[in-house]
């Protein structure tokens, strides 16, 4: 691979993560919003790389002549390549041949520019596991709810209640999840559901609301539900074998939130 | 160097098959500008046709590990080649103990000041050794550093908030398989089997040294990336995680499986604590095998590694790396967990 596919190589892939995270805000459905500044470092990083790399090719044939009044960079590769002729194959220098391995850095360019990919929707989520149950909190954590009116709250906090709080601060309290769509193979429920991110979306986990007494918008479909928790009538399935359930009042579709992510 | 040029064909992945070879210097950056053209347009046109939920799914897994890993992977690719560049190799012969046992394990516990993920800790360590850094001291830092930085630290406190024990675990398990590699390797390796990478001495000025050699890296390294977030990526969306519960109750099994587990999904060593956490069914145990393991052994530093250090090592060094790691595992989970 020559210094001009590797340095052109550099600038696609500086140019697809500055593409994601300057001059749109993509990355959010691939990694947590407060990643960006590293991001964008390391695409800055990587373009500049590149380019220097091109604007060095694209000097060459002239090097040789101002060499000096380019500094020492300039020097160096003009004088390798007067001696080795055009396209630095003999170039004579370690780093200047990198195995053809680096051609795969294409491919995540491509899938950035031509899938464009969504965030982790209802395939995703798509099996029937309930979530897993979340870190067990003191029992004054949960704060009492208002009674009047919808609390709106996260997924995972709602499974929290549901399954870690002693109080039952659920119970007979509104509360309004925001979700997407999952349809379940059980006939009188669906899913609404938040993937939970800790870092990259490889490591997302489903969060997931069981809706009872809604009809069911199409998958993937982003949506605000209002209802009140459905307590278990056993005490005998343990957490984290079933996702909790709600009985719905309302169901209103929105606009796919800012973050996607839990 | 034309015996590195040698050795740089043999450890290709993927090989000719590949078909992309027909792009041709000359034409090259016509090649690229109509490569960029079709992509702006392509949006328009392939993004509509490219549609279908498994395949997304696929892309943006693979995608969120790139993404992801890019940051970290140019933070230890501008590391490495300021160490080639800047920092004079005697530096390092004072740094370390002359006595290679003694060096393993203050180089392992030197990892605890690289606040990185793995994909960093490969060009870093591989950056020691051309200094002249003895191999297996530079590969206890290799393994370690992912696991006990300060970072991912607080990030195993956080995700178990109430198994103070699992971080203490977590970092003497990691250490301690760290230690044993790198005084194994000592013991029976033998140089043949490591590709040293070689850093000639800087023709030009340490600049120049610094930028040729944060550019191979770079697009070295990235490439080996891609092929572990290629099969990562598969994995993640094709193995259905539900197999794994039927497991859950078996002693010994259930740690290897997630051991397994940790190599296939290849999390960042940052985020995986939250994976383990998640994964209630599991015995203690079985979690700090997926702890230890996660940051030493996955696919995409197997890619990276082999594309490093060549094939021969990594037959080797990951097979023990992992054997060690779940023995350590299941050696620290009885007494501590």
């Amino acid at each position: 691979m020559n210094r001009m596919s590797q340095s052109l190589i550099l600038v696609l892939l500086g140019g697809a993560v500055l593409r994601v995270t300057v001059l749109s805000t993509t990355y959010v459905n691939y990694v947590k919003p407060g990643f960006r500044p590293f991001l964008i470092a390391a695409g800055a990083v990587v373009l500049v790389l590149g380019v220097v790399g091109l604007v060095q090719e694209w000097r060459k044939p002239h090097v040789t002549e101002t060499g000096p009044a380019q500094g020492d960079e300039d020097t160096e590769s003009g004088s390798t390549h007067a001696a080795a002729g055009d396209h630095g194959h003999h170039h004579g220098h370690d780093h200047s041949r990198v195995s053809r391995v680096a051609w795969l850095l294409c491919l995540p360019v491509f899938a950035i520019f031509l899938i464009a990919p969504p965030p982790l929707g209802a395939f995703a989520a798509r099996s029937e596991e309930a979530p897993p149950p979340p870190p067990a909190l003191p029992a004054d954590a949960y704060v009492p709810l208002a009674a009047d009116r919808a609390t709106s709250m996260e997924l995972g906090e709602f499974i929290g209640r549901a399954w870690g709080d002693s109080r039952h601060s659920l119970a007979g309290k509104k509360v309004t999840l925001t979700g997407f769509v999952v349809r379940s193979s059980k006939k009188d429920r669906w899913y609404v559901t938040r993937m939970q991110m800790s870092c990259c979306a490889a490591d997302a986990i489903a969060l997931k609301v069981a809706v009872l007494d809604a009809e069911r918008p199409p998958d993937d479909t982003w949506v605000e539900v209002t209802g009140t928790w459905v307590a278990p009538k056993t005490d005998k399935i343990p957490n984290g074998t079933v996702a909790p359930e709600l009985a719905a009042t309302e169901v209103a579709e929105i606009p796919q939130p800012f973050e996607p992510y839990e | 160097m034309p015996d590195r040029a040698v050795a740089d064909r043999t450890v290709e992945i993927p090989p000719d098959a590949w078909g992309r070879r027909s792009a041709v210097a000359p034409v090259m950056p016509w090649v690229f500008a109509l490569v960029v053209v079709l992509l702006l347009l392509g949006r328009f046109v392939l993004t509509p046709v490219l549609r279908a939920p498994a395949l997304q799914t696929w892309a943006t897994v693979f995608v969120a590990i790139c993404v992801q890993a890019l940051p970290f992977l140019v933070f230890g690719v501008l590391l490495s080649a300021a160490i080639t560049a800047f920092v004079p190799p005697s530096f390092w012969t004072r740094a370390l103990p002359r006595h290679p046992y003694v060096a393993v394990p203050v180089a392992g516990a030197a990892g605890a000041v690289l606040p990185g993920c793995e994909c960093a800790s490969v060009p870093v360590a591989s950056g020691l050794m051309a200094r002249g850094v003895t191999p297996a001291a530079a590969l206890a830092f290799l393994l370690s550093s992912p696991a006990i930085n300060p970072v991912v630290v607080v990030a195993t406190a956080v995700a178990f908030p109430q198994q103070p024990l699992m971080v203490v675990s977590r970092f003497c398990a990691s250490l301690a398989v760290a230690v044993l590699v790198g005084w194994v390797w000592l013991r029976f390796g033998r140089s043949g089997w490591l590709r040293v990478p070689s850093r000639p001495p800087a023709s030009g000025s340490s600049w120049v040294a610094f930028r040729d050699a944060m550019r191979h890296d770079l697009l070295h390294a990235g490439g080996f990336l891609v092929v572990g977030g290629l099969t990562a990526a598969t994995l993640n969306v094709v193995v259905p995680r539900t197999w794994l519960s039927s497991v859950a109750g078996v002693p010994v099994l259930s740690v290897v499986v997630l051991g397994l587990l940790a190599v296939l999904l290849s999390i960042c060593s940052e985020a995986d604590a939250f994976v383990a956490a998640s994964l209630t069914a599991f015995s203690p145990t079985a979690k700090l095998a997926f702890l230890v393991v996660g940051p030493m052994v996955d696919l995409k530093l197997i890619a990276l590694q082999a594309g490093t250090f060549g094939r021969s090592f990594a037959i080797r060094f990951v097979p023990l790396t992992f054997l060690l790691g779940i023995v350590t595992s299941i050696a620290v989970g009885e007494v501590l967990l």
